[in-house]
C-alpha cells in the first residue's frame, strides 16, 4: 500500500503503477515541450506529463509508457500585475513558490493542494482543489487564459490576460481536468485575491449524523459567509494511529486537533474577513452550530489544522475516491460511511460540505474496496462522478477508475481525436 | 433584408436545403404551430440587438420541447441546412444574426421553469426563460442567481449560456460558465446529451466549459440547471464625484490595492454625465467623472471596508462623495448608471457602443489615445465602463444624416478595439464576437490558435451546421466594418439598457 513520501506524493511501486516509462524528458522552454510532442506524435510514443509528480497513481493503468515528459524546467513566474490582480506563471511552477512570490504584494493564487510538490499544471489538468474552493471555487474558475503545446508541435493560446474577456472559446476550460489527455500546459494566466486579512476556523464537532446536518443547514441558510465549510468523518487520530505512525512525511495530523476529534463527526468552518469584523462571523457560527462541541482555531494552528485535513486522507492507507453529492444528501452520504464502517479497517469522508463535493478513503480488502465503489455508482439519485484517485492496482483492474462519463464519453473522444489524433497523451489513463 | 453575404459562411449546396419539402417536413415534425413562414412575421427574426446585420430568414421553428429541437436538428443535418438558434434576440453581437440558406429555432417556447431546489441550492429552467425569472422565483426564499446582465428582464438563460454573459457585479461573482452546474443540450447531429461542468465534479474536460460562450456554434441547449446564491446581509454604494478621469482611477486602484473586492465598480465620463443628467435625472454632482462603488457581504465586514472605501474616494481627490442612505437612493444611482446608454439620444442624434476590454492599468493610457482620437476624428466619444475589470463601453456619437459619419464611427469603434488588443486587452468583456467583430479575431489570435478552436467545433459538430459563420472570420465578400448603433426595440421600449 502507498504511503506518502517526504516530497508529499507517493512512494508505491515505482513508475505508474509499477510501469516504468523507457525515458523522461526534462524540456527547458516551451517550444521544446512542443517540439518533443511533435516528435513523439511521429513515433507514436506513448506520453505522460509530469509536474511535481505528485499525482502519477491517478488513472487507469497504462499497459506501458514510453516518454514521461517533465515540467520541472518550466518553472517562472513570468508576471505578477499587481495592480491588475493577475499573474502569469509556467506550468511547472510549484504551487507554494507562487504564492511565496504572490505574497509579497498581499495576492495569492487560492489553490490548494495536499501535496507540497504540486504544480500549476498539475492543478489545471486535474482540477484538484480544496477546501477554500468553497469561496474561490476550483483552479478551472480562476483561469483566465492557457498556453498550451500541442501533438503536432504547435504552440497554441485560448483566453488572455484580462479578468473579463469572451473573445473566442475558452479552451482553459477544455484542458481543465483533462488529466494531459489534450495537449501539455505550458503557461497559464489566473486571476488573484487579495490575501485575506484575517481568519479563523471554527471546528465544530457533532455525535450524530443528523445533529451535524441540522447545523450545516442552519449555516448555509443563514447570510454568514464562509471561506470554507468542510465535513470531516471518520477516525479520529487516535483511531487511525497504527496508521499514522507509518507516515513518512510531515508531522502527525493529530497534534492539531481537539477533544472534538472524539466525535464520530465535525465541520471545520473557516471564516475570511477584516480584522474587525471577524469575531462576528465565528459568534454567529457558534449560535448556529447548535448542539456541537465547538472549539475556535487561529494563527499557526489554523494553518497547522487545514494542512492535516487535507493531506490527512492521504497520509493514511487505502483506496480513495473522490465522488460529488447532492449537498441536502450528506445525510445519506454520513449514513453510508456509518454502514461500511463495520466491515472495514478505517473509513474516512473529508469534503465539502455545502458544494457536495468530497473524498471517501477505505481501507479494506480489494472485494470491500469495489463494493464501496459500485454501492456509490448505483445511487445516481444521490451521488454523482464517482472516481478512484487511489487505488492498488488489484483494485484498479477490476473497475474503470473514471466511472461512466455519460454522454460526455463520446463527446470526449471527439475532441481527444481532433487535439491528440495519434491518441499517444496519457494513452489508456485518462478520462479521454 | 440586406447584406446576405455576412454572416453566412454557407455553401450554395447547402442553401438549396430549404425548399417546399423541408418546410413540409418541418411542419409535419414539430406541427403547423410551430413553423413561421409569414413574409411579416419573419421580420422579426431577421437581426438580434445589432440591428444593423440582418437578414430575413426564409423559415422559424418555435418548438415546445427538447424533441422538437432534437427533430428540428435532425432534419436540418439530413438535408445540409445550417441552422441558429435564438433565445430573446437581445444579444450585441450578431450571434442570432439568421444564416442565409437556415434555419432559425426560436426557443421561446420552450420557457418552463422545471425544477426549484432550495436545499441543494439549484435551479433547473428550459432555456427560454429569463435570467430575472429565476431571481423572481427564489427571492422569496432569500436565493438569487448572480449573473445581472443589465438585459436581465428580457434577456434568456439559453442565450446566457450562449455568450457566458455577466453583468455588473461578475467582478466579485463570476459570469455564467462559474454558475451552471449542467445543462441537456442537442447537439448538431439531433444527439440529446446531458452535460455536467466541472462545478459539479464532472471529471475529463470540461465540456461543459467551452460550451458556454461558444455563441451557438457548438449545440443548443435545451434544460440549464444553475447554482444560485444567498442574498447578501449587506448592499452599500457610494458615489464619488471627481473632476477628471484619472482621480477616479486613482480611486479604483487604491481600493484594489486595499484588498477590497467590491461587488461593482463603474465610472461615467463628463460626456455621458450630460447626457444621463438630461434624460434620467439622477441628480448627480457636477463633475468631469462619476465613479460608483458598491460593497455586499456581511454587514460587520461591508461596514469596514465601506469606511475605507470612503476615504479613499476622498483621498483620490472626490469633490463629493454621496452614500445611498437608502434603497431607494442606491437605486437612483444605478438609475443614471444604467440609463447610460439609452440617454446619449439626449446629446447625439446616433451613437455606436463598442464593448473592448484592458488590463485595468491600461485604462488611462487607452482612454488617453481615445481622447486623441475623438480630437483628431471630430466624434464625441462618452465613455461608460466597467472599471474594476477594464471593461470600456465608449460611446461615439455620430449623425447618420452627416454624409461619412457612420462609416466614420464604425472606423473609430475598430480603432479603439486595436487599442484594447494593443495595451493586451481583449475584443470583447461581454457583448460576445458573433457576427460583428468575427474579422477582428486574428487582431487578437493567431492562425494556430483559431485553427485548434475550430477542430473543437468539428468535434461537436463536423458539418459546420450549427450557427457558421459567427465567431471565427470568414473570407470577407464585402466591404462591411462592423456598424453603427441603433437603438433596438426592446431598448426603445425601455425594457432593457446597455450596459
Amino acid at each position: 500500500m502507498p504511503v506518502e513520501d517526504r516530497r508529499g506524493g507517493l512512494s508505491g511501486p515505482p513508475g505508474i503503477d509499477g510501469v516504468v516509462p523507457r525515458e523522461t524528458i526534462e524540456p527547458p522552454s516551451a517550444d521544446a515541450v512542443a517540439a518533443a510532442l511533435a516528435s513523439a506524435s511521429k513515433q507514436r510514443a506513448s506520453v505522460v506529463i509530469r509536474g511535481g509528480g505528485t499525482k502519477m497513481g491517478w488513472g487507469r493503468t497504462p499497459a506501458s509508457v514510453d516518454l514521461v515528459l517533465s515540467t520541472k524546467r518550466l518553472n517562472a513566474l513570468v508576471a505578477h500585475e499587481h495592480a491588475d490582480l493577475t499573474a502569469t506563471v509556467q506550468a511547472g511552477a510549484r504551487l507554494d513558490d507562487v504564492n511565496r512570490a504572490l505574497g509579497r504584494h498581499g495576492q495569492w493564487l487560492p489553490i490548494e493542494s495536499a501535496f507540497d510538490e504540486a504544480t500549476i499544471g498539475g492543478a489545471i489538468a486535474t482540477n484538484d482543489s480544496g477546501p477554500l474552493r468553497h469561496r474561490y471555487g476550483t483552479p478551472r474558475d480562476l483561469l483566465i487564459g492557457i498556453r498550451v503545446a500541442l501533438t503536432d508541435g504547435r504552440l497554441i493560446k485560448a483566453g488572455g490576460n484580462v479578468v473579463k474577456n469572451v473573445a473566442g472559446y475558452d479552451l482553459g476550460k477544455l484542458i481543465s481536468g483533462s488529466h494531459g489527455s489534450l495537449a501539455a500546459i505550458v503557461s497559464a494566466t489566473f486571476k488573484l485575491s487579495p490575501q485575506p486579512g484575517a481568519s479563523s476556523t471554527l471546528v465544530a464537532s457533532f455525535d450524530g449524523a443528523d445533529a451535524l446536518t441540522a447545523a450545516l443547514a442552519a449555516i448555509t441558510s443563514s447570510q454568514l459567509e464562509a471561506a470554507a465549510i468542510d465535513v470531516h468523518a471518520g477516525p479520529g487520530p487516535a483511531e487511525a494511529g497504527p496508521h499514522v505512525s507509518h507516515v513518512a512525511g510531515g508531522p502527525p495530523a493529530h497534534e492539531y486537533v481537539g477533544a472534538g476529534f472524539s466525535r464520530p463527526s465535525r465541520l471545520l468552518l473557516k471564516f475570511e474577513s477584516t480584522p474587525g469584523a471577524l469575531q462576528a462571523h465565528v459568534r454567529q457560527a457558534r449560535a448556529l452550530a447548535a448542539g456541537a462541541m465547538c472549539e475556535e482555531v487561529a494563527g499557526q494552528s489554523e494553518t497547522d489544522l487545514w494542512r492535516a485535513h487535507m493531506r490527512r486522507p492521504w497520509q493514511s492507507p487505502g483506496m480513495i475516491v473522490k465522488f460529488a453529492w447532492m449537498p441536502a444528501s450528506l445525510g445519506a452520504v454520513l449514513a453510508l460511511v456509518e454502514d461500511v464502517r463495520a466491515s472495514v479497517t478505517g473509513i474516512e469522508l473529508s469534503g465539502r460540505a455545502a458544494i457536495g463535493s468530497g473524498l471517501l478513503r477505505v481501507d479494506a480488502d480489494p472485494r470491500v474496496q469495489r463494493n464501496v465503489v459500485e454501492r456509490l455508482r448505483s445511487r445516481t439519485d444521490v451521488f454523482r462522478h464517482v472516481v478512484v484517485l487511489r487505488a492498488d492496482t488489484a483494485v484498479k483492474q477490476q473497475l474503470d477508475v473514471w466511472g461512466p462519463l455519460g454522454d460526455a464519453g463520446a463527446l470526449g473522444a471527439s475532441v481527444k481525436h481532433a487535439l491528440d489524433p495519434q491518441g499517444i497523451l496519457n494513452a489508456g489513463r485518462g478520462p479521454v | 433584408m440586406t447584406s446576405p453575404e455576412r454572416g453566412g459562411g454557407t455553401s450554395p449546396e447547402r442553401s438549396r436545403g430549404i425548399d417546399a419539402s423541408f418546410v413540409s417536413e418541418l411542419r409535419r415534425l414539430c406541427g403547423d404551430d410551430a413553423v413561421v413562414t409569414e413574409p411579416l412575421e419573419l421580420l422579426t427574426y431577421e437581426c438580434d440587438g445589432l440591428p444593423h446585420l440582418r437578414h430575413t430568414p426564409p423559415v422559424v421553428v418555435l418548438p415546445s420541447s427538447a424533441e422538437g429541437v432534437q427533430a428540428a436538428v435532425r432534419l436540418c443535418h439530413r438535408r445540409d441546412v445550417p441552422f441558429v438558434a435564438r433565445g430573446h434576440g437581445s444579444g450585441l453581437s450578431g450571434g442570432a444574426l439568421p444564416i442565409p440558406g437556415g434555419l432559425v429555432i426560436g426557443l421561446a417556447r420552450l420557457n418552463r421553469v422545471l425544477d426549484v431546489d432550495i436545499p441543494n441550492r439549484r435551479v433547473t429552467v428550459e432555456p427560454g426563460v429569463t435570467n430575472l425569472e429565476i431571481t423572481r422565483r427564489v427571492a422569496p426564499h432569500g436565493f438569487y442567481y448572480a449573473p445581472d446582465p443589465s438585459s436581465q428582464q428580457v434577456c434568456s438563460i439559453g442565450g446566457n449560456v450562449a455568450e457566458n454573459s455577466g453583468g455588473a457585479h461578475c467582478l466579485k461573482y463570476g459570469f455564467t460558465v462559474h454558475h451552471v452546474l449542467g445543462v441537456e443540450a442537442v447537439l448538431s447531429n439531433g444527439d440529446l446529451v446531458q452535460l455536467d461542468s466541472a462545478i459539479a465534479d464532472a471529471p475529463g474536460p470540461d465540456l461543459l466549459g467551452v460550451l458556454i460562450g461558444s455563441e451557438g456554434t457548438l449545440a443548443i441547449v435545451t434544460k440549464v440547471t444553475v447554482k444560485i446564491l444567498r442574498k447578501p446581509e449587506a448592499v452599500q454604494t457610494l458615489l464619488a464625484a471627481y473632476d477628471n478621469i484619472p482621480a477616479a482611477g486613482t480611486a479604483v486602484s487604491e481600493i484594489i490595492a486595499a484588498g477590497i473586492i467590491p461587488a461593482a465598480v463603474e465610472i461615467m465620463d463628463g460626456v455621458s454625465l450630460v447626457a444621463i443628467e438630461a434624460a434620467v435625472h439622477p441628480h448627480f454632482p457636477p463633475a468631469e467623472a462619476i465613479l460608483i462603488v458598491e460593497l455586499d457581504g456581511p454587514v460587520a465586514e461591508v461596514r469596514e471596508q465601506f469606511a475605507e472605501v470612503e476615504k479613499i474616494c476622498h483621498r483620490a481627490g472626490a469633490t463629493t462623495v454621496e452614500v445611498a442612505q437608502s434603497e431607494e437612493h442606491r437605486a437612483r444611482i444605478w438609475k443614471g448608471r444604467k440609463g447610460a446608454f439609452a440617454s446619449m439620444g439626449r446629446v447625439t442624434p446616433n451613437y455606436y457602443v463598442q464593448d473592448g476590454v484592458v488590463p485595468r492599468t491600461k485604462l488611462p493610457e487607452v482612454l488617453d489615445r481615445i481622447r486623441q482620437l475623438e480630437a483628431r476624428c471630430g466624434l464625441r466619444i462618452g465613455n461608460v465602463f466597467h472599471a474594476g475589470d477594464g471593461n470600456l463601453h465608449p460611446l461615439i456619437c455620430y449623425d447618420e444624416k452627416i454624409p461619412g459619419q457612420s462609416d466614420l464611427a464604425a472606423q473609430v469603434g475598430g480603432e479603439i478595439l486595436q487599442y484594447c488588443i494593443d495595451a493586451g486587452g481583449s475584443l470583447t468583456g461581454e457583448h460576445g464576437i458573433g457576427a460583428d467583430k468575427a474579422e477582428y479575431m486574428p487582431k487578437m489570435f493567431t492562425d494556430d490558435d483559431l485553427d485548434v478552436m475550430l477542430a473543437v467545433r468539428r468535434a461537436f459538430d463536423p458539418k459546420g451546421l450549427c450557427n457558421p459563420g459567427k465567431v471565427f472570420p470568414t473570407p470577407r465578400l464585402c466591404g462591411e466594418v462592423p456598424g453603427p448603433y441603433h437603438a433596438h426595440p426592446i431598448e426603445k421600449a425601455g425594457l432593457g439598457e446597455r450596459f
